[in-house]
């Protein structure tokens, strides 16, 4: 009995929290009429689609495509930088190794809302500016690449050394092993942090937001922030387009829910 | 060069270059704007001077200027208020729930993963979200606040002045519980059951056997989750940008939102760059003692 009397009061604890995530979806269905209503309803009386209108009146077509090329850019650059360190993080033991994780820690913790003034100069001055959409994916693979690392590493010292030195001993070069044994065998471990990071790009603002001047370029959070003044009235617009927005994300959060937490313990934990 | 080739094939060098390749990456777009702020923060540089490499060094003037502004001592108070009251917050709402996900009941680890879907979303949207939320006339939370009797007047939580330091903070503190309980979950799972045990034999109350077993042994994690919450909630922007833009007046401005608007509103990018070499060395601070709290635990 006591265990219902649990999970009721977990499951309440879970509605109270995901409340604003119900209210973004409820929101974007009420009608425009409804939604300046007093008091609120919690249920959309009137409920309409309009993912339509929304999506071709505030061009989300091309806001969400450049999120998507920003996400691809910056995900393929730490995957290709960033596997091989966390592997070689998590053999080799030496001072110097020790040196170069304490370094990696270290500018997982820079701020980018700080870091993106010297970025934004020292960009500027090489002509970086030009391809603003590069900048941003290079400025960010940059922010991202020292937690990528840190949880790869978990995922390899999770595979047993002893089965790499076999594929040694039977002939296989260390290249051999590394992209024939390790990476195979820690593949979940690499493939859900890429995921992270891919959403984790997918969201980014300060970078876009400081480096890309071109509406053309901006992604999407910049162009769900250009919609909001502070005199907002098409809140109904607004919160449709966040939850076309974040659908995918949830989705994808979803489906790996399992992986994404045990991920991140392993990695909080070593 | 034949040596060498084998050597990456087979040997050390393999190693090291697969290091470098990510370090060599990160020292370019990360530890050389790093030490790039502090120049450019001696340094005279504006909208007219940010292409050429000749510009005058003034010292520590732009320090002393910046430092001088009267709006500096606002904007220093509010991030102290931001930090300590989202850390505290953020800690206590996580701390309560991982006990409660703690205890044996169906279905408990999924529901408490389910906690981090808030966790994982943009930080733009959430602050786009709340923003509905904390509205003043249409707000649903004021709605609540009202029928509950707590409130007879709508507040208006965005553009009130003494308040819409706080209706950031009441995001920021939402956006962090996530993850505050999922690390201090991991730490009370560490837990020896047994111990509990023991003490309940010996006739400890709940609140005893918290007291004497749970906060002592929790210390090490309780640590590494302030320190993170410290680095985290400085590292914040995005809800700054979707609810107040640090106004009305400054009123809810802090640090690393300034240091932004400095560069990139007033384009006083000397000014900008000041704010985020306080600022940053600050960071790394509190991260240099997390880090060396954390290999002493290993040691140990």
């Amino acid at each position: 009995m006591k265990k219902y009397i649990l999970l009721a009061l977990a499951i309440l604890f879970v509605a109270v929290y995901l409340f604003p995530l119900y209210w973004m979806y409820v929101t974007a269905l009420k009608p425009s009429s409804e939604i300046f209503q007093f008091p609120p309803t919690f249920w959309p009386q009137d409920p309409q689609f309009d993912v339509a209108d929304v999506w071709t009146r505030l061009q989300m077509d091309r806001f969400l495509t450049n999120s998507l090329i920003i996400a691809v850019g910056t995900s393929a650059i730490i995957v290709a930088v960033g596997t091989g360190c966390a592997y070689a993080l998590a053999r080799v033991r030496s001072v110097w190794m020790d040196i170069a994780l304490f370094a990696i820690l270290m500018m997982q913790v820079l701020p980018s809302s700080l870091m993106i003034t010297p970025i934004f100069v020292a960009f500027s001055q090489v002509g970086l500016l030009e391809y603003p959409r590069l900048a941003v994916i290079l400025a960010q693979a940059a922010k991202s690449l020292p937690l990528y690392i840190v949880l790869c590493r978990t995922a390899f010292m999770q595979v047993p050394r002893e089965l790499e030195e076999a594929a040694l001993v039977d002939g296989n070069s260390r290249i051999g092993a590394f992209f024939g044994v390790a990476i195979p065998l820690a593949r979940n471990g690499i493939l859900v942090t890429s995921v992270l990071i891919f959403l984790h790009a997918f969201g980014e603002y300060v970078y876009s937001r400081s480096l890309i001047g071109e509406r053309a370029l901006q992604p999407a959070t910049v162009g769900l922030q250009s919609f909001m003044g502070p005199n907002t009235s098409d809140w109904s617009g607004v919160m449709t387009y966040s939850a076309i927005y974040v659908t995918p994300i949830l989705i994808i959060f979803v489906l790996l829910q399992r992986r994404i937490v045990s991920g991140l313990t392993a990695g909080a934990l070593k | 060069m034949v040596r060498f080739w084998r050597s990456l094939r087979d040997g050390s060098s393999f190693d090291a270059v697969l290091v470098w390749l990510a370090l060599g990456y990160l020292i370019v777009f990360s530890a050389f704007p790093l030490i790039y702020n502090i120049v450019i923060s001696l340094q005279t540089v504006d909208l007219f001077s940010i292409a050429s490499l000749n510009r005058p060094f003034v010292g520590l003037q732009n320090y002393r200027e910046v430092l001088s502004q009267p709006i500096a001592g606002l904007v220093f108070w509010n991030t102290l208020q931001f930090v300590v009251l989202s850390i505290v917050f953020q800690l206590c709402i996580g701390f309560g729930l991982a006990l409660f996900f703690q205890q044996d009941f169906p279905g408990a680890s999924y529901l408490r993963g389910l906690f981090l879907a808030g966790w994982i979303m943009p930080a733009l949207v959430i602050g786009a979200v709340w923003s509905w939320i904390l509205a003043g006339d249409f707000g649903v939370l004021n709605y609540w606040l009202r029928s509950l009797g707590l409130i007879d007047q709508n507040i208006f939580w965005l553009s009130d002045p003494s308040v819409s330091l706080y209706s950031v903070i009441i995001a920021n503190i939402w956006l962090g519980v996530p993850f505050n309980m999922i690390l201090l979950s991991v730490g009370l799972a560490a837990i020896p059951h047994d111990v509990y045990e023991a003490a309940e034999l010996d006739g400890a109350t709940a609140w005893q056997r918290f007291r004497t077993i749970t906060l002592p042994l929790m210390r090490a994690p309780l640590g590494a989750v302030i320190s993170l919450g410290v680095i985290f909630t400085l590292q914040q922007f995005d809800l700054f940008a979707a609810l107040t833009q640090g106004g009305p007046s400054n009123a809810s401005n802090v640090a690393q939102y300034w240091s932004w608007q400095l560069s990139f509103q007033t384009y006083q990018i000397s000014y900008g760059s000041v704010v985020s070499v306080l600022m940053i060395v600050f960071v790394i601070g509190v991260a240099a003692i997390y880090t060396r709290s954390t290999r002493h635990e290993q040691a140990a």
